[in-house]
């Protein structure tokens, strides 16, 4: 098998959104019998690729080669001939229907249905791969391991012989993984090629024969997993260490505390503490999933914590967030732009009201005309395009979005900010942008920086803290060197 | 009541039913594809106006049979060029179909009010119209009750039974899904609606052509809106419909004979009762628990792919 052509070859594929390159000069070799691991953090591309791959986008340039023969996926339906198939994060199940029917959805020939016979087939067909599921069953009657399942069948009866699974193991408990990986062992063994989405670390070196490191669009690494060590080798080659820009970054004496963290537990989260002083910025990274995001929610205000563990600006959870002030307070940069930070379809004066309206009330009226003056002062001092405030919020690019969602929460004067993935999925240049507003707003408020981007924290934090598995598990200054070295073991579990 | 009034009320239950049976059974093909045709009782009233004409003019009941399905796919294809086309809102599309179809029908039909076209006469069915009781109740009517015996069977077997079946159900509870299995949702849609009008037009022809021979305003008499209501009774089962459309057909036959049998209660009353009976069915068929059998999808547009 070794000198056969790769069933899948991706030449220098590049694709971009406006100003964002979502893929830049890919190049990838799916291999029959193969387990490709894709890593990356969140917006490093893979979708993109996987999309391209699929047929749901074009390139822009770059070829796509199948069993050496150069073809063109102009259509979903065409790499479904080629022989792709997806299993996708959000299931394309028919829920009311069958397994069965669902399995058999979209099959061609013949006019007549004989359940009976079809439902003896669909059995087999998953023992094969040693899926042991009712083809009678109601896609709603099952977990989500049970659906994963099924859309895995449904590929294997269309006989797709290059599976793409995009981060499959985020909807299963530990033993419905397992069970996953059995069959993907099993589909391997027959000589399909598996490309397996993720950014578990610990998985990836346990079932792919090679990995591709993705980093902001870029194919930044390729290994066979033999010869990767440890799990802190694969992190620090998935976040990169190499500082993008020189942020003038002067010291500013700490001052009082805004935030404090007091051994907060939850279901996800264990023992998490820590002090946030104006003045500081406090990187938070780790890989995605290990409690960030519960943990800046419950600062936020979407999760109760569970006691009094959490104090912002000096009073109690409960008490601020009763009747929180508009200024002078906290201010949350979601990493979801378009779901919370905005609303898609109202125009952007209204989505400059929605933190803000408070500066501009007057009994029940809502000041507009004065309102209206200010955001398009904004909207200029800013550079957000269109500088129209009748324009709609979906009208923007994410880094227009994200510049107007910063712009509208600096103006509340914070003095705590979180910032979630602030400059995720943005260009360089609007990124360094971001950057150096958070380095300004550094003065009067103290910054709660949750990245993915090791060298984004890197460059901006005075501390950095690492999460793994629910635990904040090192908290450092960011220029003690030693520490820094360490990132990549921390963010991986391991005890150093 | 004695037994044999009874029995004759049964018979008519059945015919008066019929005309309704046709329009849910068209309604549910369509609603299991994911579009919801409010412009049932629209359809139907053209349907029934035109097999009218056409049955008039060629003297043939057939013709005039075929003619309502037609002008039924063609008053379909409208509310189908709205959602499926302009991506218009389902709902607003429909009741404007009913607001121009009656109003087109009665406007065109004004000339006509009163006047006879040939229709189809009983035909008892050999043999079994014999039977005692069953006989007389489903086999002593004209043909196209007899047609709507087979029609529940058929959509039953096609939905359940055939590749394109389980396409159109697949269509209509998640489009999405059957995109990503490579059907084209648009195509399946287009099947159903169209497929949906031709049966409410049998149903509005049924209305002009066998239960009456001739064209009076307002024919339909809301029936097209009880039709929309049954699909719901029925949980968009072709067979639970029949039961459905038969009961409504019951207590619309057991008002006229209360009528004209000169009862105390106003005509008003009684007139009323299919219309009540429409909503205690609604609320009675939306206490039932567990998963709902209405297509998920049902009502939502989908944005032809790039």
């Amino acid at each position: 098998m070794g000198c056969s052509l790769p069933l899948i070859r991706l030449e220098n594929i590049s694709k971009s959104f406006g100003r964002v390159h979502a893929n830049r000069d890919v190049s990838l070799e799916i291999e029959e019998g193969k387990i490709l691991a894709l890593l990356g953090e969140n917006g490093a591309g893979k979708s993109t690729l996987m999309s391209i791959l699929a047929g749901q986008l074009q390139p822009d340039r770059g070829h796509i080669f199948h069993k050496g023969k150069r073809v063109v996926f102009s259509s979903t339906e065409k790499a479904i001939e080629a022989g792709i198939g997806m299993v996708y994060q959000h299931f394309k199940l028919v829920n009311a229907l069958t397994v069965a029917e669902n399995v058999y959805l979209g099959t061609r020939g013949g006019f007549g249905l004989n359940w009976k016979k079809i439902r003896k087939n669909v059995r087999e067909l998953g023992l094969q791969y040693g899926i042991d599921i009712d083809p009678g069953a109601r896609i709603d009657g099952l977990s989500m391991g049970e659906r994963q399942q099924v859309e895995i069948l449904k590929l294997l009866h269309r006989q797709s012989n290059i599976l793409i699974f995009d981060e499959p193991t985020a909807v299963l408990t530990p033993r419905e993984a397992d069970n996953l990986f059995a069959a993907m062992k099993q589909m391997v063994a027959r000589g399909k090629g598996i490309v397996f989405i993720s950014h578990k670390l610990e998985e990836v070196m346990a079932i792919a024969d090679n990995i591709a490191i993705l980093r902001r669009g870029q194919i930044v690494d390729r290994v066979p997993a033999q010869e990767v060590t440890s799990t802190a080798e694969l992190a620090e080659r998935m976040v990169g260490r190499e500082v993008l820009l020189k942020v003038d970054k002067s010291p500013v004496e700490p001052k009082q505390i805004v935030l404090k963290v007091d051994r907060l537990s939850d279901d996800r989260l264990k023992d998490v503490g820590f002090d946030l002083r104006q003045g500081e910025i406090l990187g938070l990274v780790g890989v995605a999933g290990n409690g960030q995001k519960q943990l800046v929610e419950t600062i936020c205000g979407l999760r109760r914590p569970k006691g009094d563990n959490i104090r912002i600006l000096g009073l109690e959870w409960g008490r601020f967030f009763r009747k929180p002030d508009w200024d002078k307070t906290l201010s949350y940069i979601p990493e979801d732009r378009q779901g919370l930070a905005t609303c898609q379809g109202l125009d952007l004066l209204d989505n400059f009201l929605l933190t803000t309206r408070g500066g501009f009330t007057r009994g029940p009226w809502l000041q507009y005309d004065q309102a209206r003056v200010k955001a398009e002062h904004l909207l200029e001092k800013f550079d957000i395009r269109p500088p129209d405030l009748t324009a709609c919020a979906w009208q923007l690019s994410g880094g227009n979005l994200q510049k107007l969602v910063l712009a509208r929460e600096f103006y509340r004067k914070p003095r705590l900010i979180v910032a979630e993935q602030p400059t995720q999925g943005l260009d360089i240049s609007a990124a360094e942008d971001v950057w150096r507003l958070l380095l300004k707003a550094r003065d009067a408020a103290g910054i709660l920086l949750v990245t993915g981007d090791l060298s984004e924290a890197l460059a901006l934090s005075d501390r950095i803290g690492v999460m793994f598995d629910g635990r904040l598990v090192a908290c450092f200054a960011a220029d003690d060197q030693s520490k820094v070295a360490e990132i990549p073991q921390l963010m991986a579990g391991l005890s150093v | 009541m004695n037994f044999e009034i009874t029995v004759l009320l049964l018979a008519a239950a059945v015919q008066s039913g019929t005309p309704i049976l046709y329009a849910t059974l068209g309604e549910i093909l369509t609603e299991k594809s994911g579009v919801l045709n409010l412009g049932v009782e629209g359809v139907m009233i053209l349907g029934a106006l035109v097999g009218f004409l056409a049955s008039k003019v060629t003297g043939s009941p057939l013709a005039g049979l075929l003619a309502a399905g037609a002008v039924g796919c063609v008053a379909a294809a409208v509310h189908g060029l709205v959602c499926l086309v302009f991506q218009g809102n389902q709902v607003v599309s429909g009741l404007a179909l009913t607001i121009l179809g009656t109003g087109v029908a009665n406007y065109i039909g004004t000339g006509y009010v009163g006047q006879l076209a040939p229709g189809f006469a009983p035909y008892p069915m050999p043999v079994l119209s014999q039977l005692p009781v069953v006989g007389t109740i489903f086999f002593n009517h004209d043909p196209l009750v007899y047609l709507s015996y087979f029609i529940p069977v058929v959509l039953f077997l096609f939905f359940s039974r055939t590749h394109h079946g389980l396409n159109i159900r697949a269509v209509g509870e998640n489009p999405a899904a059957a995109s990503a299995a490579g059907l084209n949702v648009a195509v399946y849609r287009w099947f159903g609606i169209i497929g949906g009008g031709f049966f409410m037009g049998l149903g509005g022809a049924y209305l002009s052509l066998a239960y009456t021979h001739l064209w009076t305003t307002n024919l339909t008499a809301g029936r097209g809106w009880i039709a929309v209501a049954l699909v719901i009774f029925a949980f968009w089962k072709p067979g639970r419909a029949v039961f459905g459309a038969y009961l409504f057909g019951g207590i619309m036959a057991l008002q006229l004979r209360l009528q004209a049998s000169g009862t105390q209660l106003p005509s008003s009353i009684l007139l009323m009762l299919p219309y009540a009976l429409t909503i205690v069915v609604l609320v009675l068929s939306s206490w039932k628990k567990g998963t709902s059998d209405e297509p998920a999808a049902l009502g939502v547009n989908v944005e032809p792919a790039d």
